[in-house]
């Protein structure tokens, strides 16, 4: 996976210039289920890997989520 | 499970809107949204305006009005009608059944069946396949399937995540024999595990109506509700839609030995438009045939999404012509069904607005 690829992803959905690795998604402005409903999308249509609800409830960094996306589509 | 039909059809479709429109533009102050905030939700969602009924309208007289249609058009004929269905989690009273009172409404005879059963978004293709089950007995001759939801009485309207995207609307649909032996082929799933997924905890029985279940929070921005009013864990209907869903379509596509080029329309069941496009797209489905501005104009009005969206998109074909379409309800159980049929040509195809005498 293109991880500069998937933080640019998630900063179109954020609304942001850039997502850093180490940003924690909660102190973005807009992280709220609209956002959370958008990466579930985004992470099932562009890397065919569906991740639950309960999953990106408990990932705190940019990081985390990508490491998450990756560990599933092994 | 699987099942499979013969000489069924659906003969006539009536949806029924209240007259009461209401835009987002409009409404969005009472989310608690600012104006950028607003726009993105929009812009995401894919939403406009909505139909909202006033406080004294139920779904059954969504429903009856619908009926009155098909009546005074003389596509129905009330001797005909040999079984009520009313589908719906808005009824009149928590007893007796709402199809009784509509079967009393319109002065039917002894010799009817009335059944409520209470479902949501899948509630169409459930109701369906009730009808055809009934259709297999012989004294059944007409099956009138009647939808409806004021989901509005469930909720706030300062609920960002509910109100805009809910309709009110009711339908009525004619099923009854055909000479055509075209098959009928449906899967039926439910999963009881998540029943939490879309649920009103407070109000039946397990937790009685008390001044603590009507007790209004803000539970988080711009979400104020009681025990008695919807609660969705939105990921997980999410994570339903996408990973159930599409499954099902494509086995019920290979078990009726169609593809996506054969079929002619998708008629989903629209939560939204969000969801439906990205249904779509998994599917790879062209999105010319698959439908999806349902909740754009009219809201999400659980089973009767499907019926509207026939009569909103295909009203003259359907009219004209028989077509071969697959049919995919899936929501509150969690319950998913779908099917592969011959629809029309329909006798009767409308959408009209609740305007009572």
């Amino acid at each position: 996976m293109d991880k500069l690829e998937f933080y640019q992803r998630l900063a179109e959905i954020l609304d942001v210039e850039e997502v850093k690795p180490e940003s924690v998604l909660k102190e973005f402005d807009v992280w709220d289920s609209l956002a959370i409903l958008s990466v579930l999308a985004m992470t099932d249509a562009k890397y065919g890997v569906s991740v639950k609800a309960e999953e990106i409830r408990s990932v705190v960094t940019a990081e985390d989520l990508a490491r998450l996306v990756e560990t599933k589509q092994k | 499970m699987k099942c499979i039909f013969k000489n069924k059809r659906i003969s006539s479709i009536v949806a029924v809107a209240p007259s009461q429109e209401f835009r987002f533009d409009d409404e969005y102050q009472y989310f608690k949204m600012t104006e950028p905030q607003a726009k993105r939700f929009k812009k995401i969602m894919g939403l406009d305006r909505h139909r909202i009924a006033p406080p004294d309208v139920c779904a059954s007289d969504l429903c009856l009005y619908g009926v009155q249609q098909l009546l005074d058009a003389g596509v129905l004929k009330k001797e005909e009608i040999s079984a009520v269905l009313f589908i719906s989690q808005t009824p009149d009273y928590i007893l007796p059944p709402t199809s009784n009172v509509i079967h009393g409404k319109l002065g039917l005879g002894h010799d009817v069946i009335c059944l409520d059963i209470n479902q949501g978004c899948a509630g169409y293709l459930a109701g369906l396949q009730l009808a055809f089950m009934l259709l297999e007995l012989p004294a059944v001759s007409k099956v009138l399937l009647l939808t409806g939801d004021t989901g509005s009485k469930q909720m706030t309207r300062e609920n960002r995540i509910n109100y805009p995207i809910n309709g009110d609307a009711g339908a009525a649909t004619v099923v009854e024999r055909s000479a055509d032996e075209k098959t009928i082929f449906m899967d039926v799933k439910n999963d009881g595990s998540r029943y939490k997924a879309l649920i009103i905890p407070g109000g039946a029985y397990r937790m009685p109506s008390s001044p603590e279940t009507l007790k209004l929070r803000e539970v988080e921005e711009g979400v104020v509700k009681c025990l008695e009013h919807v609660d969705m864990d939105g990921a997980a209907v999410f994570n339903f839609t996408m990973d159930d869903i599409p499954p099902q379509i494509e086995a019920v596509l290979a078990y009726s030995g169609e593809t996506r080029d054969s079929i002619a329309h998708f008629f989903l069941h629209q939560p939204n438009p969000f969801i439906v496009t990205q249904m779509t797209q998994k599917m790879k489905i062209p999105p010319a045939k698959v439908p999806n501005n349902v909740v754009s104009l009219y809201g999400n009005c659980s089973s009767t999404t499907i019926p509207l969206n026939i009569a909103l998109n295909c009203r003259e074909p359907m009219l004209a012509e028989t077509r071969r379409v697959c049919l995919s309800g899936f929501g509150v159980g969690l319950t998913w069904i779908s099917a592969v049929m011959d629809l029309g040509p329909l006798d009767f195809c409308k959408i009209v607005d609740y305007k009572p005498a």
